[in-house]
């Protein structure tokens, strides 16, 4: 098994192609969205699995004899220090905080443009997934089946991913956002769960007068 | 698949993906073929203004230098929708240092290549970023003759980069090609430049009717024009000519209104991006220094660190977003030009290389309705 994964991933990174390039799944993410907080992870709870996740870990690898130390697999410092578990989950949760996205799909690209910060974007010209590459980090987005995933390459071991996915209806969006760090042995994932809403029926209508040029009131249609 | 494995996956895909960067090694692979930076430069004003040595210039919109291989784009920091909109946004600072510089009689941007023109400027760019900028530029007059052919390169420092600055960071650059082409313009003789001024305007006649005004010029092995003999002063074919270059001019200015709109527009946001392009580099330089000293940075793994790397990441993405914006908006919300001959009024639309191509045509045909001749095809 190991040596499969080994040999696997040798395969991905020398052709820097672990995702599909291929729209042809025809799922439509289009439109408007906002956060159902109600439905959406707690994060605590998610904080809570997490510490749980890696105390079975420690305990494992302790009965196995593999941790010669022995000692707790949340420490101060170090590798799964309770700094960097912490850290992970306040990591997912300042990056999961748009309120509101607005996604525009075409034939070979999509734009999910989230409320506060960058968009994600990605393109599906010729089937091939491209890396995108800056100073800074380097990005890979791609259909993995039904589902697109972003992925950031960040310095200091620090990586993100945004799985998104469509529920049966096709009005309810999940984004399971994944922070990756090399100091903790598992990652941190936070679903946001986000509902279709049409932005023109609530808050500002502006219309364009003759008399009075262009005008806004509140009004719901 | 189980989470260890994916986790694995992904850290030795960030491993793979990080090796190395492939903008430095770009960079310094292309150093060599980089002129030195032309430094501080002056831009040297005339005092005074010879009406009779004036040569009207025209800078062609850039090439903007995006290789055909889109695989190779982000490795070289080339983002295609911004790099075009540069290539429409350099020509008009340049020309602000020509005009600045007082020895050329009406400089205009034009939308696409009229080799008709007192002297027409081309550029390419090479390299443009946060520090360095490197365009080639080619200047050749109506007879053929080429004035320069060169590459330039500018780098900014720190203090290019103050908080509220009033210039571009790459003045320099500029001042440098507007010096270059006044100090060419002056080894000129009134008798060379009343030369030029002939032949621009008969190869234009020429490009609207050539059996009319071919026998003019002649054009020697070289490829440089020769004036065989003048038009009478008062030829009505020649008055037609003019009041029909007067015409497209009229356009050309239009479209450099629009130029100096998106000049506006755009030069906040893009004097940020490269302010941050700028930092971005240096950030890199320094990234493996501040990370081992960890004094303000935060231990590795820590909330404050990676706080700091995912914003910087950020800013970078809003800011690069943020200009490809303006430029998808300008390229696409371009006005409809709305222009007048004899009372008809034409409303041109489509991108302004393609209402250039239609006003163009539309000239053509009044020259050809007026004249009688036979229609040229294009």
């Amino acid at each position: 098994m190991a040596i499969f994964a080994l040999v696997t991933v040798t395969v991905a990174c020398s052709q820097n192609r672990p995702l599909v390039a291929d729209n042809s799944t025809h799922v439509n993410y289009a439109g408007f969205w906002e956060l159902n907080l109600a439905q959406s992870d707690n994060i605590r709870a998610r904080l809570d699995t997490l510490v749980r996740q890696l105390r079975e870990q420690a305990a494992r690898r302790s009965k196995a004899g593999s941790d010669r130390s022995g000692g707790m697999a949340i420490g101060n410092s170090g590798s799964n220090s309770g700094a960097s578990i912490i850290g992970l989950a306040r990591m997912a949760e300042m990056i999961t905080g748009s309120q509101l996205l607005e996604i525009v799909q075409g034939k070979n690209d999509i734009l999910i443009k989230r409320e506060d910060t960058f968009s994600l974007d990605c393109e599906f010209y010729a089937g091939v997934v491209e890396p995108r590459k800056s100073l800074l980090g380097s990005e890979v987005c791609g259909w993995d089946s039904h589902q697109l995933l972003f992925r950031i390459f960040l310095p200091d071991g620090l990586t993100i991913q945004h799985r998104l996915s469509l529920g049966e209806s096709g009005d309810r969006l999940n984004i399971a956002t994944t922070v990756y760090s090399d100091q903790v042995s598992y990652p941190f994932t936070l679903n946001r769960v986000y509902n279709r809403y049409q932005p023109e029926r609530e808050g500002f209508v502006c219309e364009l007068t003759l008399t009075r040029g262009k005008v806004c009131t509140t009004e719901s249609r | 698949m189980n989470r260890p494995y994916w986790l694995a996956l992904l850290l030795l895909l960030a491993g793979c993906s990080s090796v190395g960067t492939p903008t430095d090694v770009a960079a310094k692979e292309q150093a060599g073929e980089w002129p030195p930076s032309v430094g501080e430069v002056e831009l040297r004003v005339a005092q005074q203004v010879d009406e009779a040595a004036l040569l009207d210039l025209g800078l062609i919109v850039f090439d903007p230098g995006i290789p055909e291989d889109e695989s190779s784009h982000s490795e070289r920091g080339i983002f295609p929708r911004i790099r075009e909109v540069e290539a429409r946004y350099l020509p008009v600072v340049l020309r602000e240092a020509l005009v600045a510089s007082n020895i050329w009689g009406v400089v205009r941007v034009l939308p696409d290549d009229d080799k008709t023109l007192e002297l027409r400027v081309t550029g390419e760019i090479i390299h443009s970023d946060g520090i360095d900028l490197v365009i080639r530029i080619k200047a050749q007059d109506a007879t053929g003759r080429v004035w320069l052919d060169r590459t330039y390169h500018d780098t900014t420092t720190q203090a290019d980069y103050p908080a509220l600055s009033v210039t571009d960071p790459y003045q320099d650059i500029y001042h440098r090609i507007a010096n270059d082409l006044g100090q060419l313009k002056s080894q000129l003789t009134g008798r060379e430049i009343a030369n030029i001024r002939d032949i621009a305007l008969l190869r234009y006649a020429a490009s609207l009717s050539p059996e009319a005004f071919g026998e003019f010029l002649t054009i020697q092995a070289q490829g440089e024009y020769v004036l065989r003999r003048l038009p009478a002063q008062d030829d009505p074919m020649m008055v037609r000519v003019k009041r029909i270059r007067n015409q497209e001019y009229l356009f050309i200015d239009t479209v450099n209104e629009q130029y100096g709109s998106l000049y506006e527009d755009m030069e906040p946001t893009y004097y940020l991006w490269r302010q941050y392009g700028r930092e971005q580099v240096i950030f890199k330089q320094d990234y493996q220094q501040r990370a081992a000293s960890r004094s303000s940075y935060g231990s590795r793994g820590s909330f404050i660190a990676m706080q700091q790397i995912y914003n910087a990441f950020r800013k970078s993405k809003e800011l690069d977003q943020g200009l490809a914006e303006t430029a998808a908006e300008f390229n696409s919300e371009v006005a409809p030009t709305v222009l007048e001959v004899d009372g008809t009024v034409f409303r041109l639309s489509g991108g302004l290389d393609a209402q250039y191509a239609q006003w163009r045509e539309i000239l053509r045909s009044i020259f050809t309705l007026e004249t009688g001749l036979p229609a040229v095809a294009h």
